[in-house]
C-alpha cells in the first residue's frame, strides 16, 4: 500500500482540471485544518476564515506540487504560514473594523460569517453532530468501536489495528466500514434534519 | 448505494487503498455529490472522534472554497501548455543534435555497408557479365538429366562505386553547413573526383560551381 496514495489521486486530479475533486480534500482536512489555525487565532470564524484562505493558496499552488512529500503536510505547512501571516497582520492593524470598512462588502461579508458563527442554531447544530456521532460509538459493539478508535483517534494504520486486534487487515478494513455505515446512518438525519430546519427558519 | 463502493470510500479515506483502485475511486467521488457529502460525513466522524473543540462541525467551508474556486481557472489549462512549451524547449536542440548525428551514422555505416569484402575491388571492373550468368543456367537446364533450376551464385565482388573514407567524413562534416541538395551535389563531384572511383565521366559544370561554393 503506497502512503498517500488517496491524496494523490484526487491531487492528479485537480492538476488536470477536475475542481471535483478538490472539494474531496476540502472535506476531508477542513476540520483538521481549522484545529491547526486555532492555535494561532482563538475566534472559530476568523480560523474558518484563514483556513479558507489556505485552502485557496494551495489550490493556486498545485502545479508546483510535485508529491514528494504527503499532501497534508504541504497543506498545513501553507496554513500556518497563512496564519502566523493573519496574526502579523492583524497586530499591525489593531482596529480591524473602523467605521470606513463597516460600509465595504468585505467588511459586510465578515460580518455576516462571524454572525453565522454566533448563530444559536449553528452552535446547536454542532452540539447535535457531537452527541449524536458520540451516541451511535457508544452502540457499537466493541470490535467495530475499537477498531474505529483506533483508526481516528490513535491514527494506527490498518496492519496496526489488525496486529493490535489480532484479526487480518480485511477484517479491519470491514470493521471501520461498518462502524463509519452505522455512524452515517444517524449522522445523515441530523445534517438532514439540520438543513431542514435552516431552511424553515430562512 | 453499493456497498462495496462504500468500502472502498472508508478505505480511500483511510489511505487503505490500492492507488489504481484510488484513481478510479476519485474519478467517481470528484462527480458525485452523494459519495462526496459521504466522505464529509466521515471527515466529520472523525472529528468527533478527536474531540476537536471549537471546530464548526457543520461549517459551510467546503462550499465557501469551492465558491471562490469557481472563478478559478481550471489548473489543468493553465499549467499543462506552458509546462508543454517548456518541455519543447529544453529538448528541442538535443533533439536536433540527435538527428544529425544519426543521419551521420547511418550515411557512415551505409556507406561501409558497400565496401566489397575484397579490399581489391573498390572499382567496378572487376563485375562479371550479367549475361554469363543467363548462360550458365541454359547450360544446366539443358545438359543435366533432371529437371531442375539452379540459382546461379551470386558474384563474389560487386560492382559499385564506393567513395573513400576521406569523401564519407568530409560529408558528415559538411552536412552541418550545406543544403540537403548541395549536399548531393557534392558527393557526386567527389564520387567522380576520387582517384578510387571508377567512373571516368566528367562531373556536370554545375556540380562543379557547387562544389566551390560549398567549400567556402
Amino acid at each position: 500500500m503506497s502512503a498517500d496514495a488517496s491524496d494523490l489521486s484526487l491531487v492528479r486530479r485537480v492538476q488536470r482540471g477536475d475542481k471535483g475533486a478538490f472539494d474531496a480534500l476540502v472535506l476531508k482536512y477542513q476540520h483538521k485544518l481549522v484545529k491547526l489555525v486555532m492555535r494561532y487565532v482563538r475566534n472559530p470564524a476568523e480560523a474558518e476564515d484563514i483556513a479558507q484562505e489556505a485552502f485557496i493558496k494551495a489550490y493556486r499552488a498545485l502545479p508546483q506540487f510535485r508529491g514528494d512529500s504527503a499532501f497534508y503536510t504541504w497543506l498545513y505547512r501553507i496554513a500556518i504560514n497563512t496564519a502566523k501571516n493573519a496574526v502579523v497582520s492583524r497586530d499591525r492593524s489593531p482596529i480591524e473594523y473602523d467605521l470606513d470598512r463597516n460600509n465595504s462588502e468585505e467588511s459586510y461579508d465578515m460580518q455576516g460569517r462571524m454572525k453565522d458563527a454566533e448563530t444559536p442554531e449553528g452552535l446547536v447544530l454542532t452540539d447535535e453532530i457531537r452527541t449524536t456521532v458520540n451516541a451511535a460509538i457508544d452502540a457499537l459493539p466493541e470490535d467495530l468501536r475499537t477498531a474505529i478508535v483506533l483508526r481516528e483517534l490513535e491514527g494506527l494504520s490498518y496492519e496496526e489495528i489488525a496486529a493490535a486486534m489480532d484479526c487480518p487487515v480485511g477484517t479491519v478494513r470491514s470493521r471501520i466500514f461498518r462502524a463509519r455505515e452505522a455512524i452515517d446512518r444517524r449522522l445523515r438525519e441530523v445534517f438532514e434534519g439540520g438543513l431542514g430546519r435552516a431552511e424553515e427558519l430562512g | 448505494m453499493n456497498e462495496e463502493l462504500d468500502s472502498q470510500l472508508s478505505a480511500m479515506f483511510d489511505d487503505e487503498l490500492l492507488p489504481q483502485e484510488c484513481e478510479l475511486l476519485a474519478r467517481r467521488l470528484s462527480r458525485d455529490g452523494e459519495l462526496k457529502a459521504r466522505w464529509g460525513r466521515y471527515a466529520v466522524m472523525g472529528a468527533v472522534i478527536r474531540a476537536e473543540r471549537g471546530v464548526r462541525l457543520n461549517a459551510p467551508l467546503a462550499h465557501r472554497v469551492s465558491a471562490v474556486l469557481l472563478a478559478e481557472p481550471e489548473l489543468g489549462a493553465s499549467a499543462a501548455v506552458p509546462a508543454r512549451r517548456a518541455g519543447v524547449r529544453w529538448w528541442q536542440p538535443l533533439a536536433g543534435g540527435a538527428v544529425a548525428a544519426g543521419v551521420a551514422a547511418a550515411s557512415i555505416l551505409w556507406l561501409r555497408a558497400q565496401v566489397p569484402l575484397a579490399p581489391t575491388a573498390l572499382t567496378a571492373a572487376a563485375q562479371p557479365p550479367a549475361a554469363a550468368h543467363a548462360v550458365n543456367v541454359v547450360n544446366i537446364n539443358t545438359a543435366g538429366a533432371h529437371d531442375s533450376y539452379v540459382t546461379p551464385p551470386a558474384p563474389a565482388t560487386r560492382a559499385l562505386v564506393v567513395p573513400s573514407t576521406e569523401l564519407a567524413n568530409y560529408v558528415v562534416a559538411h552536412s552541418m553547413f550545406s543544403t540537403p541538395v548541395a549536399r548531393r551535389n557534392l558527393l557526386s563531384a567527389f564520387m567522380t573526383s576520387d582517384p578510387a572511383a571508377a567512373g571516368t565521366e566528367e562531373p556536370p559544370e554545375d556540380a562543379k560551381m557547387d562544389v566551390k561554393v560549398d567549400a567556402h
